[in-house]
């Protein structure tokens, strides 16, 4: 099968910077910031009063060349309450469900003119929701012959009064957005999806923090392997590892056990950015592009965790 | 046995079993002492202890207090001795080396002090550790240690002090050294009323707390029941078995891969429903390096209940990259009729134990203190 290329990406986070001190001093963390810090976070964003996850999916989509349309929205959220913008007010003073059912990614289609794209939502892999919507969109552009750019989409805003810290690491609201295109964009650099595995473990649905964390570290090396032996691959093809912004020590571990050299895992914007939730690999993803370091014919590891249990890997191959 | 016989620690969990085996095993005399601090201690330790031991222990027996820590706590034994059995000691992996030194060390020279002042002592046994072998690997043999070795934990540092200590300032003592395999189980049946660093580990893999194990998967682990070791420091203690040291364990080659041991207990984890449901994969071994990243990880998790288990059976963690080839020919020799280790059925047994129960929270039989049945 044909595959796609990831094209232009952008990302955008909550308006309203927060150090760990400050953010543990509101009641927003568990951990005490030393320990937080000393796992590798150092800040985190926040939404100000007002600002929802469609706006975070606004200020990522803003940055994408979108004038020439796309065929296709792919619109992901971690929590299923953001895959609906409505009014609450008006549903309970209403009952009406259609207040439940504003979609966010028919006001994207609306908002940024994208009239003729085609919709989906996915709500239900966690934080691994974005490499989710990118394997959907390489399906479709694979069935739909005519089809020539999907636009993917995570965005998540954590509610008021949530706290912003899970599974021991520090959350920021984020969304990240790409251009998933049937050929390579000019002016980008080529991305070509190779392979993308997910595993989820229903049975670990309501797994506490010490479980999700234990279980990642058995469950991350199988799809690591289960991934590179769906592409062919080994780990040594793997020329860098783009993850998550969780604990720094997590993928030592995880690396040591697949025996990956640490110095590949490319996981730069864990101090400032933590963990935007899905926008995580889009966001390291932009740092190793910026970077300069890749070079055509590098292969590189996208891996998440997320709630549900979810674990999801993409392997994307630098063409040029 | 025609004397009386000295346990210390006798309210432990190995102290109390051994107890139980002279009880049966032998019409002799019981002084058993433990550590209390004032007489309202002693006597409720007495209350609990007594019970436990039966009806065997009616005449029998008498309890004393007695601290390691302080100078001759075993002053107030009187009569003829003909042997002691110094049980009492900190079995912690992460006891503090201050600590360590105070009770193992300190403590011991305190009883082979008191030893040596028995004019009918016959036997001394000391109850040490495999591990006080440190992180040597290969053939250790039933022998003095000789040769310094760094150690995993203060420990096992401290049982090896003991050991050198005693052999060294109390040449003339009858001295036996019985080096205790890890016990995982009250008898072959698997039944644990004590838990430790392989109980602990488990319950850390059975709700997925945990999913690396640290570790060869060659390195052979030497289980042990509290009824094959009792039996044998009881053994150990005749006039009839030889001095020296002895290994109460299996031999190396019936000792268990760790392998082995992993893929048992996740058999048996399996059949429990619950734990089917939630897929936990069993856990990959990591080497020393992972591991200690995985422990700089816990260190920073100070809110996790997981990181503070972790941080527990650390202190032992690093003994799983260190295979050791024990010997017991001394032991099989000094004990004729040795029962043979149960092995892998063993292992199968007590994780049973540890689901059905969930690892003691739900239903444990404390019963009474048995001898045991070691075959």
């Amino acid at each position: 099968m044909a595959r796609a290329f990831i094209g232009d990406m952008a990302y955008s986070l909550g308006a309203t910077r927060y150090e760990l001190a400050e953010s543990a001093a509101a009641g927003r963390l568990c951990s005490s910031p030393d320990d937080l810090l000393a796992a590798g976070f150092a800040r985190h964003h926040v939404c100000p009063p007002g600002d929802g996850s469609y706006d975070l999916a606004r200020g990522a989509t803003d940055r994408l060349p979108l004038n020439d349309g796309v065929d296709a929205i792919v619109y992901n959220t971690c929590l299923p309450q953001n895959g609906s913008i409505g009014d609450l007010a008006a549903w309970e003073a209403t009952g009406d469900v259609k207040h439940l059912m504003e979609f966010p990614a028919g006001h994207l289609q609306t908002d940024l003119g994208l009239d003729t794209a085609v919709v989906f939502g996915l709500t239900q892999q966690g934080c691994t929701g974005m490499l989710g919507a990118l394997r959907l969109a390489d399906a479709l552009l694979a069935s739909e012959p005519e089809w020539e750019r999907v636009l993917c989409v995570s965005a998540d805003r954590f509610p008021p009064g949530a706290r912003y810290e899970q599974s021991y690491n520090v959350i920021s609201d984020g969304a990240a957005a790409c251009l998933v295109t049937a050929r390579p964009a000019p002016g980008t650099r080529g991305l070509r999806l190779v392979a993308t595995h997910q595993i989820t473990n229903g049975g670990l649905h309501t797994a506490s923090d010490d479980e999700s964390v234990g279980t990642f570290f058995s469950y991350v090396p199988l799809l690591v392997r289960q991934t590179l032996a769906r592409a062919g691959l080994t780990t040594a093809d793997i020329d860098w590892v783009v993850p998550q912004n969780t604990n720094r020590h997590a993928w030592r571990i995880v690396a040591g056990l697949l025996g990956i050299d640490h110095e590949r895992v490319w996981q730069r914007t864990l101090p400032d950015v933590a963990h935007a939730i899905s926008a995580d690999n889009i966001i390291n993803l932009s740092s190793l592009l910026e970077s300069a370091e890749l070079r055509p014919g590098q292969r590189i590891l996208l891996a998440m965790a997320g709630h549900g249990l979810n674990w999801q890997a993409t392997v994307v191959e630098v063409t040029a | 046995m025609s004397g009386r016989v000295v346990v210390t620690g006798a309210d432990g969990y190995i102290g109390r079993r051994v107890a139980a085996r002279f009880l049966a095993d032998t019409d002799t005399r019981l002084v058993l002492t433990v550590r209390a601090a004032d007489r309202a201690e002693l006597d409720a330790k007495t209350a609990r202890l007594l019970p436990e031991l039966g009806p065997a222990a009616d005449g029998r027996v008498e309890v004393l207090p007695a601290d390691l820590t302080h100078e001759a706590p075993l002053a107030a034994v009187t009569g003829d001795v003909t042997a002691v059995v110094h049980s009492a000691a900190r079995t912690a992996f992460d006891v503090s080396r201050p600590v360590a030194e105070r009770v193992n060390v300190d403590g011991t020279r305190r009883v082979a002090d008191f030893a040596a002042r028995c004019p009918a002592l016959e036997r001394l046994v000391l109850l040490s550790t495999l591990v006080s072998a440190g992180l040597r690997t290969g053939p250790v043999p039933e022998t003095a240690l000789v040769g310094e070795a760094e150690n995993a934990n203060h420990y096992e540092w401290s049982k090896a002090a003991g050991e050198r200590l005693v052999a060294a300032e109390f040449p003339d003592l009858p001295l036996s050294v019985a080096r205790l395999s890890t016990i995982v189980a009250d008898d072959d049946r698997g039944a644990v009323t004590q838990y430790n660093v392989f109980h602990n580990t488990l319950k850390m893999f059975f709700y997925g707390l945990m999913t690396v194990m640290p570790g060869l998967p060659h390195t052979r682990l030497y289980l042990a029941t509290a009824a094959f070791t009792s039996a044998a420091v009881v053994r150990l203690a005749s006039a009839d078995a030889p001095t020296g040291v002895y290994h109460l364990a299996p031999t190396a080659g019936q000792a268990l891969p760790l392998t082995d041991v992993m893929d048992t207990a996740f058999d048996v984890f399996g059949e429990d429903p619950a734990f089917r449901r939630r897929r936990l994969l069993r856990p990959e071994f990591c080497d020393d390096a992972t591991f200690r990243h995985l422990l700089a990880a816990a260190d920073g998790l100070r809110g996790s209940p997981a990181a503070g288990a972790l941080r527990t059976v650390a202190p032992f963690a690093e003994q799983m990259f260190h295979p050791k080839e024990f010997t017991n020919d001394r032991l099989r020799e000094a004990w004729p009729g040795m029962p043979t280790p149960a092995g892998l059925p063993l292992v199968a047994a007590t994780c049973r134990s540890l689901v059905a129960t969930r690892w003691g929270r739900q239903g444990a039989d404390a019963g009474p203190v048995r001898a045991g049945s070691t075959s």
